[in-house]
């Protein structure tokens, strides 16, 4: 059982990782931790703070010694969940890039049908999924007339980015009929997979 | 391979821009230096701006900036990269357009395989050459700790140089990278980041502030910075002092890494950012209802943070759309410029 440490001479991070280590093997019920300068004093603090300690320091001259009693009455912060949390909290950009009316090399009409299944669920991805850009032939699924136009107006309602590639809509004499999302370009679209976290093509 | 196995973190002692000379002290050695005065210099020292700028005609001045630091991450090609975008950004925080660099290097070539600084200078490249920079030259010396850099110059029109200064009442204030990087960099260094968030910060600080920079053309901006080792009040202190202005922050606006704030609350917080709060902390009121670890974050000094963007009011929705439609997705409103207090930040 250690509950005094000697962590003059550390520079941050190392102070609060030998309190931590300390707390995680032996629990102590107070702990006196030695430092020499500001920052250590403070982030073992704050540290022993979040672990449900009562915190003093005393200042030695030009060494500080931090005084850690643990509140009973608390529940110990559990290190684990907090780590947890940190994994869930963070979500992930996902493009998808569409090239085409079929899902697929085969039969058309199963690749029709597998490409608007696809596109109905996309929404599963959740907030995951950032950017869906429409390229080549695939650019029909944004104008006039397409069975896609309300399920990508409702993916555009939830925050997801519908671009459709605007040399590709010219070239098919659609550009006028564009009904979901906005006329991007090939810059766009290769900035997008830069800045993307993965990149999924159909 | 060496390269692979160094942890480049384990071999410094400060991270990033957290290893900057504490403002304070720097003062007491820059503070009433005889000057030379030179009627074409637009923006020199005693303005404390994020680069300086030198009038050569009434269409053109030069723009220059210098930012090295040790490695705040493992990967040498990531670090060339963060290093790079940092020294850049000085120049996109004034207006301005940087057409060449030099490298800046400080190697411990007794200890780390020269491999190593190859891989971190191609890192760099890869940054100028996403600018439009061209890499002209550089200096490299023997040192016991690694630190990469570059001096940046650039051209700006003597006429449209974005500074600190020049607030004005009702600006919206936005910024375009989250905060917590110095403390998450503090967090890599004691192995507990996840790689997940070390890909994600390590992305978001290798991002050039040109794209921001691009779209605020288009819009009234009064005012812009950077916000690098003096963290987000320390580098908003800058704007508003001598203002004849207040600034009201809205700490929930505000991005940041949930990470950070977790770890924050645990003291992984660099000593910077006590530095940073004692040189400025004195121009800040922060309401009750703001947390310590909120606090500490927005001292964080930040490596290749984000642009701090002072518009005029009624453009600031759309300016904060333009950016998002571009994939600078956490751009937000984070404050205001109000007439009081004069000369000082509230946060809420």
């Amino acid at each position: 059982m250690i509950d005094e440490l000697d962590c003059r001479g550390l520079e941050c991070p190392a102070p609060v990782l030998h309190v931590k280590n300390a707390l995680e093997k032996w629990a102590p019920a107070t702990i006196k931790v030695l430092v020499d300068n500001e920052a250590a004093r403070q982030n073992v603090s704050r540290f022993l703070e979040h672990q449900s300690y009562q915190v003093n320091s005393q200042l030695q001259g030009e060494e500080c010694q931090v005084i850690g009693i643990r509140d009973e009455g608390a529940i110990t912060a559990d290190l684990t969940a907090a780590a947890v949390k940190q994994q869930e909290a963070g979500t992930k950009k996902i493009m998808v890039l569409v090239t085409g009316v079929h899902m697929g090399h085969g039969d058309d009409g199963l690749g029709d049908m597998l490409m608007f299944n696809f596109i109905k669920t996309l929404k599963e991805m959740g907030p995951d999924l950032w950017r869906v850009a429409f390229v080549n032939s695939g650019v029909s699924f944004t104008v006039e007339g397409s069975e896609a136009v309300p399920l990508l107006q409702e993916l555009a309602g939830e925050g997801v980015q519908i671009l459709a590639c605007g040399a590709c809509l010219a070239y098919l004499h659609i550009l006028d009929k564009i009904q979901v999302g906005e006329v991007t370009n090939m810059l766009e679209i290769v900035t997008g997979m830069k800045l993307a976290d993965s990149v999924v093509t159909v | 391979m060496v390269a692979e196995t160094i942890r480049l973190t384990q071999t410094v002692k400060g991270a990033g821009c957290a290893a900057k000379l504490a403002p304070g002290i720097l003062d007491k050695a820059l503070c009433g230096l005889d000057l030379p005065f030179d009627q074409n210099l637009l923006v020199g020292l005693d303005r404390a701006d994020d680069a300086g700028v030198y009038r050569v005609s009434d269409e053109l001045a030069l723009v220059q900036t210098l930012d090295f630091f040790p490695p705040m991450v493992d990967d040498p090609f990531s670090f060339g990269q963060i290093a790079a975008a940092n020294a850049l950004s000085d120049i996109y925080a004034m207006g301005g357009v940087p057409k060449t660099a030099m490298n800046i290097v400080a190697f411990p070539a007794k200890t780390m395989d020269i491999s190593i600084l190859r891989t971190i200078i191609e890192g760099g490249l890869s940054k100028m050459k996403e600018a439009g920079v061209v890499l002209i030259g550089g200096h490299t010396v023997e040192d016991s700790e690694l630190k990469y850099g570059l001096s940046v110059t650039g051209y700006i029109h003597p006429e449209r140089i974005l500074t600190k200064r020049n607030l004005q009442k009702g600006d919206r204030l936005i910024l375009t990278k989250p905060l917590g990087t110095g403390i998450i960099a503090t967090a890599i260094k004691a192995g507990l980041a996840d790689q997940e968030l070390i890909d994600r910060v390590t992305q978001a600080m290798a991002t050039l502030n040109l794209y921001a920079a691009l779209i605020m053309e288009d819009f009234t901006v009064h005012a812009c910075t950077d916000i690098t080792g003096f963290g987000f009040l320390g580098h908003l202190a800058e704007m508003v002092v001598d203002s004849g202005f207040g600034v009201h922050i809205t700490a929930s606006a505000v991005p940041v890494y949930p990470e950070a704030l977790e770890w924050a609350a645990m003291g992984l917080i660099p000593a910077g950012a006590y530095n940073n709060r004692n040189y400025r902390g004195a121009f800040v009121d922060f309401a009750a209802s703001v947390q310590q670890r909120v606090q500490d974050l927005l001292f964080d000094p930040q490596t290749s943070g984000g642009l701090l963007i002072a518009v005029a009011a009624g453009e600031a929705e759309s300016l904060v759309a333009a950016l998002k439609a571009k994939g600078i997705e956490c751009a937000a409103i984070v404050g205001e410029v109000v007439n009081r207090p004069v000369d000082r930040i509230v946060v809420e």
